[in-house]
Parts: C-alpha cells; sequence; structure tokens
C-alpha cells in the first residue's frame, strides 16, 4: 500500500469515525482542526486504523503523533 | 464488584447475572425519563396491542449493560465508551433477564475492550443483543 493509499484509506476512516463525508485531510490537520476530534474519537480512530490496516500501535507511539501526515508515516511503516 | 486490570482480562472471558424486571423499575424509570408512554404505563392499552401486559422500556433492559460493564466486567475500571444494541423481543414485568458480556476483543494500544453482550428471558430467548466499547481506566 502506498502513502497515498493509506491517507486515502485513513481520510475514509476519518468520515466514519466522525460521520462526516465533507472532511478533507492534510498532513498538517490536528485535532484543532476537526470540532468533534477529542480524546474519547481519539481512541475509536486508533481502534478503527489498527483493524482496518492490521496493525498495531503502542500507546507512546499514539501520544507522540502530531498530526495526519506523522500518523500516515507511522502506518506506512509497520506495513 | 470486580476490579479487572487490563492485563488480568483475556478474550473469551465472561460475566453474567440475573434480574427480575418488577414494576417499581418501570414507575421509577417513568420518573427519571419522564417517558409516559401508555404501552409502558397503561396495562388495557398494551393488551389491545397484543401484549400480555405492561412492556418494559427498551432502554430500562439495556441499562444493565451499564452494571455489566461497571459492576462485572471489568468492573470497578470501567469507562463505557460505545453502546449499539438491538431489542429482538419485549420485556415484560416478571421476567427475570440473564445479562451476560463476553470479551470478544482486547485493544491494548488504548486498554479498550470489545464486549459481546446479550441479554435473555427466563425461557432463554434473546431480548437485546449487542457490543459495547469500554475502556479499562
Amino acid at each position: 500500500m502506498t502513502r497515498e493509499e493509506v491517507f486515502a484509506t485513513l481520510t475514509d476512516i476519518f468520515r466514519d469515525v466522525f460521520d462526516d463525508d465533507d472532511i478533507e485531510l492534510t498532513d498538517a490537520t490536528t485535532a484543532d482542526d476537526i470540532e468533534d476530534w477529542d480524546s474519547l474519537e481519539q481512541i475509536n480512530l486508533v481502534v478503527a486504523c489498527e483493524k482496518k490496516f492490521n496493525v498495531k500501535f503502542d500507546m507512546k507511539e499514539i501520544q507522540s503523533l502530531k498530526n495526519v501526515g506523522e500518523m500516515v508515516d507511522t502506518i506506512v511503516g509497520k506495513l | 464488584m470486580n476490579n479487572y486490570t487490563f492485563d488480568e482480562l483475556t478474550v473469551g472471558m465472561t460475566e453474567s447475572f440475573k434480574v427480575k424486571i418488577t414494576e417499581e423499575m418501570l414507575d421509577a424509570f417513568k420518573g427519571i425519563t419522564g417517558d409516559v408512554n401508555p404501552l409502558h404505563n397503561d396495562e388495557e392499552f398494551a393488551k389491545a396491542k397484543g401484549h400480555p401486559g405492561r412492556v418494559a422500556y427498551g432502554m430500562l433492559t439495556a441499562s444493565f449493560l451499564s452494571t455489566l460493564a461497571g459492576v462485572y466486567i471489568p468492573g470497578e475500571r470501567s469507562l463505557i465508551q460505545q453502546v449499539e444494541t438491538k431489542f429482538a423481543k419485549p420485556v415484560y414485568i416478571g421476567d427475570e433477564l440473564t445479562v451476560t458480556g463476553e470479551i470478544v476483543e482486547l485493544v491494548e494500544s488504548v486498554q479498550r475492550l470489545e464486549l459481546k453482550v446479550t441479554i435473555t428471558n427466563q425461557d432463554g430467548k434473546k431480548v437485546l443483543r449487542g457490543t459495547m466499547g469500554i475502556l479499562v481506566v
């Protein structure tokens, strides 16, 4: 899976988790850009990513992620 | 009250408890929620709709999922994040329900368990089924 494919799949996950088909992600997107992206939805995102990409995160990785771009890179690194 | 840590939990682990539905429960639920729908409060109305008596609120039945997570699995460390349920059959006053949860997935990175939940009546019929996402905090 290429970085672009991971990015597109991650966009679908965000739209599903936040129930908002208008979400457009960039590498710089953070929780400040999506109104409902709080700590509980962060957990839903992680769970959805682990299932969709068949990867496992550890807690330190999750806490260190600063934006969507870092999330994509972390996933690509595990595939 | 149970007090499982995340590391003590395993996929396939189950917990269950029994509860009997009473008239007082329906009345208390009406008082809390303000749901005065006659199906739950007027015996004659409920009978005219084809039921043997007042129908218990579906959300009253579902409320025992709070007990399942908060007291039994994982117990004290429970933080319910997500609940999805289907109400499969009506519940009536006097029904004896068995509330059961089985761990189907453990997500270590976020310390969350996925629980498959079922509630059956005294005849063994499923009256509710669903899933819960619960953080172990």
